[in-house]
């Protein structure tokens, strides 16, 4: 066994029990920081297979993005941990349907009979991985890439209409409406009779 | 040095030995201009409002940085009652440990870097893009409002500000047409003429003033805010605990800077023939953008954090952008050359 | 190529290793005398009365939402800056759809006020 076999495995084995720690941990907060360690073994594991752009994007963009706003979602929201643990079983069936959906989407990539995916090694080996990525990234998949786009225009536009959903943008006074103030907006005068003791 | 120790061990161990040796030959400087980046900061900072700065121990108050890292490890750690004890001594570990990686890709001199590899920027971005850590883990473990809304301004402030500084990046890929900061460095040869900060130079502005942003620096330290906020994230913390997000920030200052000099300011090239191109080189323009940090504190007033946000999204995204565009689009034309 | 992984993983090692020297040094050398009043979190002298885990503007997760997309954007356009030169016209083409596409989602936000703060 060579050294890179024993960081395989090393690796390997902080993947799964960081994964399991996201599923077991009682606080969110270390669910999520179990998360991010998974994340980095698995860019680890993919340095191995000599993905470098893909093993340090995935650090970049999940450990320096996502994660960053499921933190913040964990540590910011207060989550009632107990409520959620009662509706468990009211949840499972959901979350059975889902996880063997995703067991069966594995299967399809894995045993390659749904995406026939070209033979990676007939890609002509560049300068860098970098490199190899971007030759092929912007001419050959081209529509995925631009459906990349769309996706992304699709989730900003979202994120917003959920966030910002019937509340006034911001809180501070715009000048031109105080400006345009008139006194009789503000004020009304009325005309009365002094009233007399009796 | 791997000849060195194979008259001893293994190979294999010889080879660990001498990159360990090398790290330390790394990371014992860094330290060391750390803490007399403290010195010199306060030395600076002090002749510019007319006061004299440190000047006590030792000569000229040379020995005060080592006075200081003495008094810091002999003071109490105080764990607060209500942190969480576990993630509160985690954050200075992830604000310190990815601040000193980065320097792994960095290289001094030709040949003179520890690890060449190809994705050598994207690694540097992925290393700066975990600090975020440290602050919002130490905002939330102290369990204290201050700490807690320290962290949230400057987790804020860090990934608007990283992204604007993601754009400067693309601009100067566009011009090196590669990932590796050694090559980087040796696509600006030819003196002065040739370095990216003159057809990139509405990037090199943005990075720079991104750096300071993203380092959590004055005018743009609302996070630390000592007068509103009161240190902000680090305010529950104390003695070594404390010193580490310390060696954190400045170790991250002379990052930012050490990256403008290879990616705008020729590294550790020559700017003029007659002079030898050198690792002094590189020392001698990390210094001045160094000195620039400590000028722009002690010269502007705190920015509103309004102000910061939109400067960053409403301004630097846009111009970044635009100029990224502007670029590629002269790549196209017969001016591509004054872009390489 | 993974030989030259090999001492970044070192790097990472060692930077840990220099956290950790030092937090253990502190707890060595230093006094531990711990007292209520001086562990109760920072309040500027009076008892906190609510806990400070407390929900926020949803500006600041937005603010992380949006992050998440630029940065996505920016791994899109790092390979591509890289092979520019190759790819020649056709590939600025592909990325100024590419970017026009997002700079509508950019103005989106803008006209919407989520870039605001006050």
């Amino acid at each position: 066994m060579i050294f890179t076999d024993y960081l395989f495995y090393l690796f390997s084995g902080i993947l799964v029990l960081a994964s399991l720690r996201v599923i077991t941990a009682n606080n969110p907060v270390y669910s999520a920081l179990s998360l991010v360690l998974a994340f980095f073994s698995a860019a680890g594991i993919w340095l191995l297979l000599h993905a470098e752009f893909l093993a340090i994007a995935l650090v970049l963009v999940y450990v320096g993005a996502v994660m960053v706003l499921f933190l913040f979602v964990v540590m910011m929201l207060d989550i009632n941990i107990e409520a959620l643990r009662q509706r468990f079983w009211s949840y499972f069936p959901v979350a059975l349907l889902i996880a063997l959906l995703f067991i069966f989407e594995i299967y399809l990539v894995v045993t390659d009979k749904f995406f026939s995916s070209s033979d990676p090694a007939g890609i002509p080996l560049e300068k860098s991985n970098t490199h190899s990525i971007g030759s092929v990234l912007y001419t050959d998949y081209l529509l995925p890439f631009q459906v990349a786009a769309v996706i992304l225009l699709v989730a900003i536009i979202s994120a917003i209409v959920l966030t910002m959903y019937g509340k006034k943008s911001h809180k501070a006074i715009d000048p031109k409406d105080q400006i345009k103030v008139n006194r009789n907006d503000r004020v009304r005068v009325v005309k009365m009779k002094s009233e007399k003791k009796k | 040095m791997q000849d060195f120790f194979s008259q001893f061990f293994s190979p294999e161990l010889a080879l660990t030995l001498s990159y360990l040796f090398k790290i330390i030959l790394i990371v014992v400087p860094v330290m060391i201009s750390v803490a007399y980046l403290t010195y010199f900061e306060r030395r600076v900072i002090g002749f510019m409002q007319s006061r004299i700065g440190p000047n006590r121990v030792g000569y000229f108050g040379l020995l005060q940085p080592i006075a200081d890292a003495l008094k810091l490890m002999f003071k109490e750690i105080v764990l607060p009652s209500k942190s969480n004890n576990f993630l509160f001594f985690l954050a200075p570990l992830l604000s310190i440990a990815p601040a000193l990686a980065a320097w792994a890709v960095i290289p001094f001199n030709y040949e003179m870097v520890l690890a060449d590899i190809n994705a050598g920027l994207l690694y540097v971005l992925a290393m700066t893009s975990i600090a975020v850590y440290g602050v919002i883990i130490a905002g939330w473990a102290s369990n204290s409002k201050y700490a807690f809304l320290g962290s949230l301004r400057s987790a804020a402030q860090i990934v608007s500000y990283e992204i604007a500084m993601g754009f400067t990046l693309v601009g100067v890929l566009m011009c090196a047409n590669s990932l590796n900061l050694g090559d980087i460095v040796i696509a600006q040869e030819g003196g002065i003429s040739q370095w990216y900060c003159w057809p990139l130079f509405p990037l090199f502005v943005i990075y720079f003033i991104s750096a300071v942003a993203e380092t959590n620096r004055a005018p743009f330290d609302v996070a630390e805010g000592e007068s509103e906020i009161v240190a902000g994230f680090h305010v529950e913390y104390s003695g070594m605990a404390f010193a580490l997000f310390f060696l954190a920030e400045y170790a991250n200052m002379i990052l930012v800077s050490i990256l403008a000099v290879i990616m705008f300011l020729g590294g550790w090239l020559s700017p003029v023939s007659f002079i030898p191109d050198g690792i002094f080189w590189l020392i001698i323009k990390v210094a001045f953008v160094l000195f620039c940090f400590l000028w722009l504190r002690a010269t502007f007033p705190r920015y509103r954090y309004d102000q910061i946000m939109r400067l960053g999204w409403k301004v630097f995204i846009p111009l970044t952008l635009v100029w990224i565009i502007f670029v590629g689009a002269m790549m196209q034309t017969s001016y591509a050359g004054y872009f390489h | 190529m993974l030989d030259s992984y090999f001492p970044v993983l070192l790097f990472i090692l060692v930077g840990l290793g220099v956290g950790i020297g030092p937090l253990v040094l502190g707890k060595i050398l230093a006094p531990h005398k711990p007292n209520d009043q001086k562990n109760s979190p920072y309040e500027c002298g009076f008892e906190a009365f609510e806990d400070a885990r407390m929900k926020f503007d949803v500006r600041y997760y937005l603010v992380a939402i949006l992050f998440i997309l630029f940065d996505l954007e920016i791994t899109f356009l790092f390979p591509w800056a890289v092979v520019l030169d190759s790819l020649g016209l056709q590939g600025f083409i592909v990325m100024m759809i590419f970017l026009g596409i997002l700079v509508v989602g950019f103005i989106y936000e803008w006209k919407k006020g989520a870039l605001d703060w006050e």
